[in-house]
C-alpha cells in the first residue's frame, strides 16, 4: 500500500485511535475487530502494535499506578490487548521482535499464594512481555531450568510467607554460580528492598504496578 | 422461580419490642397528663387550654393523651427538604438516613496552626464550603458561633454566610423570635416569597424545650412561628440523666419523650399538618466532671429507644452522631465517630446532626467534617447489605474458574466490583512500602490537606447577585436595629 495519501493517513490515525480506546476501555471484542479492520486496510503491523495496543496498555499501567483504574479494569484491558496481539502475530516478519522480553514467573517453593503473582503476570503480558508462568510452589531448579529453556530475560518470584521467601535467595545463588544472564525480581507482602539486597536480587516490586515498572527498568525498555 | 426469599439482606437493628415501646410511650403520656409541662408563653397556654388541656399555677399545662394522639396523627410522617434551588434532596421519614453538621461551636481548632481559638465568621464560611464539597454531608449547619460578630446578630450572619456558600439545606438556630423572623425574611428572599419558602423549604429551624418539662418563651415562640409559616422545625429536648431528668435511662427517656411530644401538640394545634421533626437527647451528666457526654453508651441506648418509639408513631426523626467528647481530633474521636455514626444509621434516624463535632459540643475542627464524611460513606455501604440472587451467588463463574484458579480476570468480577465493594477516599489501604514512599501520611494529615485543598479549589454555586444584594439589605437593617 502506498503511503502518503492524506485520506489513508487520516484513516490510519482514526483506526489506531479506536484500537487504543478499545484497549483502554477493556473492550475485548471492539479491540479485536478494529485490529482486524486495520490489518485488512493494510495498516502497518508495527503501528498497530506500538501506537495502538502497547501505547494504550502503557497508559493503563500508569493509571493503575495512580489509582485511577482498578485491577479488574486493568485485566480486561490486558485481555483486549492480548486479543489484538493474537491477530497480529501471524503478520510479524521474522525480524520483528514481538515481545518486549521474556519473563519466567512463579511463587516461591512451598508457597501457594498466587494472586499477586497472577496480577504481575497479567500486567506483564498486557504490556507486551512474553510470560512463562510456572504457577505455584516452584523449586529454584525449576525456575532456572525454565529460564534457560525459554531464553528468559527475567525471573520473577513472589512469596507471601516469611518461611518461603528464603528459597528465592537460592535462585539467585544458582544464577550467580552458573553465571547465567537472568535478572531476578522479587515481590510479596513480607519482602522488602532490604531483603532484595540481602539475597542479591536485581529488583523488588512493592506491588503489581511497581513490579511491571521495575521489569521494564531492568531491561531498559 | 424462587419463592419466599428476599434477595436483599440489610443490617437490621431494633432495641425495643412493641410492648416496651408502648410502656415508654404510655409513661410519657402519663407525665403529660399528671405532671404537665410549664409553658412560658401565654399564647401557647391559651391554645392548649382552648383544646382541652388543664392549666394550673398559671402556666403549668396538663395535656390529656387524646391531644397528644391527635397531634401525632396530624403531624406529617414525611417531610421533604429542598435545596436552595428548589430541588427535593431529603425525604425525612421512614428509615431514610441523612447526615449533616451541628450548630454553634464557640471554639475552633485552627486548620493551619492547630491551636484552639475562638470561632470567627470566616470559620462559618470555611465549614460551609467544606460541607458543600463533602458528598455525604446532606445538610449544613453553622458549625460555629462566631465571636467576631456581635451577640444578637451572629445567628443571622451565620445563616447568611451559609446560604451564600452552599445550595444544601440549612439546619439553623436562632437566638430569639426576632432573629428567626429576620432569617425567615432572608430565606423568603432566596425562595422568592414566604409562600414559595413554605412550598420548597430548604431550611430547618432547630429549637429546644428545656428539661425538665419546660417550654421557654423563646423556644415556644419559635415553635409557633415556624408552624404558622410552615417552615420545618426540629424541636428536641436535651436532657441530662441525673441532673435535668431522672438518672435511670427509662425515666430519662420518658421525660424527654414527654417534652418532645408536648412540643408537637403545641405545634400542631398552632398549625395542623405543619412540618416538624422530633427526637431527643437523653444522655448522662458526668457526675465527676459535671460535663455532658455526646457519645456515652447510655446516650446511644436512649437514642435507639426513642428512634424505635418515633418510628412506631410514624414521625420524622432527628439524630445525633459523628461527634466526640475528645477536645482534639484524636483516637478517641475516631472511635466515637465510628460508634455513633453506625449506631444512628442502624436506628434509622432521618436528620442526623452534629457530624464534625468534638469537645462535647464546644469545639469545631473543620477537617473532622471530612472524617465524618468518610465514616458515613463506610456506614452507608454497610447499611446497603448485599444481594442474594443467582447473579450474586455467582454459581456460573464459580464453576468456570474451578478449584485453584482465580477470579480476577472474570467478567463477573469486572461487572460487580465497583458496586459491591466500597473503597475509602482517605482511609489508608496502601501497603507498607507504598505508604512509606508516599510520605507516611496518617489520616489526620490527609484530612487537613483535603480540607485546605477544598478551601482553595471548591467553588460553591453562587447565589444570584440580586438575591445576594437583598440579603445584604436585610443584614444591614438588622445591624441598624440592634444598634438602636
Amino acid at each position: 500500500m502506498e503511503r502518503g495519501n492524506p485520506e489513508d493517513k487520516e484513516m490510519t490515525v482514526d483506526i489506531i485511535k479506536e484500537i487504543y480506546d478499545a484497549v483502554l476501555e477493556g473492550n475485548v471484542d471492539e479491540a479485536s475487530s478494529r485490529v482486524q479492520q486495520a490489518l485488512n486496510s493494510k495498516v502497518e503491523v508495527k503501528e498497530i502494535l506500538n501506537r495502538g495496543l502497547i501505547a494504550a496498555m502503557d497508559l493503563v499501567g500508569e493509571k493503575f499506578g495512580e489509582g485511577e483504574l482498578f485491577i479488574p479494569q486493568v485485566l480486561w484491558s490486558a485481555k483486549a490487548m492480548q486479543g489484538g496481539m493474537d491477530l497480529l502475530k501471524p503478520h510479524f516478519s521474522p525480524t520483528d521482535r514481538a515481545e518486549k522480553g521474556t519473563v519466567v514467573i512463579g511463587t516461591a517453593k512451598g508457597d501457594i499464594h498466587d494472586i499477586g503473582k497472577n496480577l504481575v503476570a497479567i500486567m506483564l503480558e498486557g504490556s507486551g512481555f512474553k510470560v512463562a508462568d510456572l504457577g505455584v510452589d516452584v523449586t529454584p531448579e525449576r525456575f532456572v531450568e525454565k529460564a534457560v529453556e525459554v531464553k528468559a530475560d527475567v525471573i520473577a518470584m513472589s512469596a507471601l510467607l516469611t518461611t518461603t521467601m528464603q528459597s528465592m535467595g537460592e535462585v539467585v545463588s544458582v544464577i550467580k554460580a552458573k553465571k547465567l544472564p537472568f535478572k531476578v525480581i522479587i515481590g510479596g507482602a513480607p519482602v522488602d528492598q532490604a531483603f532484595c539486597q540481602e539475597i542479591g536480587a536485581d529488583a523488588y516490586g512493592m506491588d503489581a504496578a511497581d513490579g511491571l515498572r521495575k521489569v521494564k527498568g531492568l531491561l531498559g525498555r | 422461580m424462587e419463592t419466599g426469599l428476599n434477595n436483599q439482606c440489610t443490617p437490621q437493628f431494633r432495641l425495643l419490642d412493641e410492648a416496651q415501646i408502648l410502656r415508654i410511650y404510655q409513661t410519657a403520656l402519663r407525665i403529660l397528663d399528671e405532671v404537665g409541662v410549664r409553658v412560658n408563653l401565654t399564647k401557647a397556654v391559651d391554645i392548649l387550654a382552648g383544646h382541652g388541656a388543664r392549666v394550673r399555677d398559671k402556666n403549668v399545662v396538663e395535656i390529656p393523651s387524646f391531644l397528644v394522639e391527635a397531634a401525632v396523627q396530624s403531624a406529617p410522617s414525611n417531610v421533604t427538604l429542598y435545596n436552595r434551588k428548589k430541588e427535593p434532596v431529603m425525604e425525612l421519614g421512614g428509615r431514610r438516613i441523612y447526615f449533616g453538621t451541628g450548630t454553634d461551636l464557640p471554639k475552633t481548632v485552627d486548620l493551619v496552626t492547630r491551636e484552639i481559638r475562638d470561632t470567627k465568621a470566616d470559620d462559618i464560611v470555611a465549614s460551609t464550603v467544606i460541607s458543600d464539597a463533602a458528598p455525604n454531608i446532606d445538610f449544613i449547619a453553622s458549625y460555629g458561633l462566631p465571636r467576631d460578630i456581635p451577640p444578637g446578630l451572629h445567628y443571622i450572619r451565620c445563616f447568611q454566610l451559609e446560604v451564600e456558600n452552599s445550595v444544601k439545606p440549612i439546619f439553623f438556630t436562632a437566638g430569639s423570635l426576632q432573629d428567626l423572623k429576620v432569617i425567615l425574611d432572608m430565606a423568603s428572599a432566596v425562595a422568592g416569597s414566604s409562600r414559595e419558602l413554605a412550598r420548597y423549604p430548604f431550611l430547618i429551624q432547630y429549637s429546644e424545650p428545656t428539661s425538665p418539662l419546660t417550654h421557654s418563651e423563646e423556644a415556644v415562640s419559635k415553635l409557633i412561628c415556624c408552624a404558622e409559616n410552615r417552615v420545618p422545625i426540629n424541636y428536641t429536648p436535651a436532657l441530662l440523666a441525673g441532673s435535668t431528668g431522672p438518672v435511670t435511662l427509662a425515666g430519662a427517656l420518658s421525660v424527654a419523650v414527654a417534652e418532645a411530644l408536648s412540643g408537637i401538640v403545641i405545634h400542631q394545634l398552632a398549625a395542623q399538618g405543619a412540618p416538624i421533626i422530633t427526637g431527643v437527647v437523653a444522655t448522662g451528666m458526668d457526675m465527676l466532671k459535671a460535663t455532658i457526654s455526646y457519645t456515652a453508651p447510655e446516650f446511644r441506648l436512649t437514642h435507639s429507644a426513642y428512634a424505635d418509639l418515633f418510628h412506631y408513631l410514624g414521625l420524622p426523626i432527628w439524630g445525633t452522631a459523628g461527634c466526640s467528647d475528645a477536645q482534639f481530633p484524636d483516637l478517641q474521636a475516631g472511635a466515637e465517630y465510628g460508634f455513633t455514626l453506625l449506631n444512628a444509621a442502624l436506628d434509622g434516624c432521618n436528620l442526623i446532626h452534629d457530624c464534625g463535632y468534638i469537645g462535647q459540643g464546644f469545639v469545631a475542627s473543620p477537617e473532622m467534617i471530612l472524617f465524618a464524611d468518610e465514616v458515613i460513606a463506610m456506614v452507608k455501604r454497610y447499611m446497603r447489605g448485599f444481594e442474594i440472587d443467582d447473579e450474586h451467588l455467582a454459581m456460573d463463574v464459580i464453576r468456570k474458574v474451578g478449584p485453584g484458579g482465580h477470579f480476577l480476570s472474570e467478567k463477573h468480577t469486572r461487572d460487580h466490583f465497583m458496586k459491591e465493594h466500597w473503597r475509602p477516599t482517605l482511609f489508608n489501604r496502601e501497603n507498607l512500602p507504598n505508604w512509606i514512599k508516599k510520605g507516611k501520611k496518617t489520616v489526620d494529615q490527609k484530612l487537613i490537606e483535603k480540607a485546605l485543598e477544598i478551601l482553595k479549589n471548591h467553588k460553591p454555586e453562587p447565589l444570584p447577585q440580586g438575591i445576594k444584594e437583598s440579603l445584604g439589605r436585610i443584614w444591614k437593617e438588622a445591624t441598624q436595629k440592634t444598634r438602636r
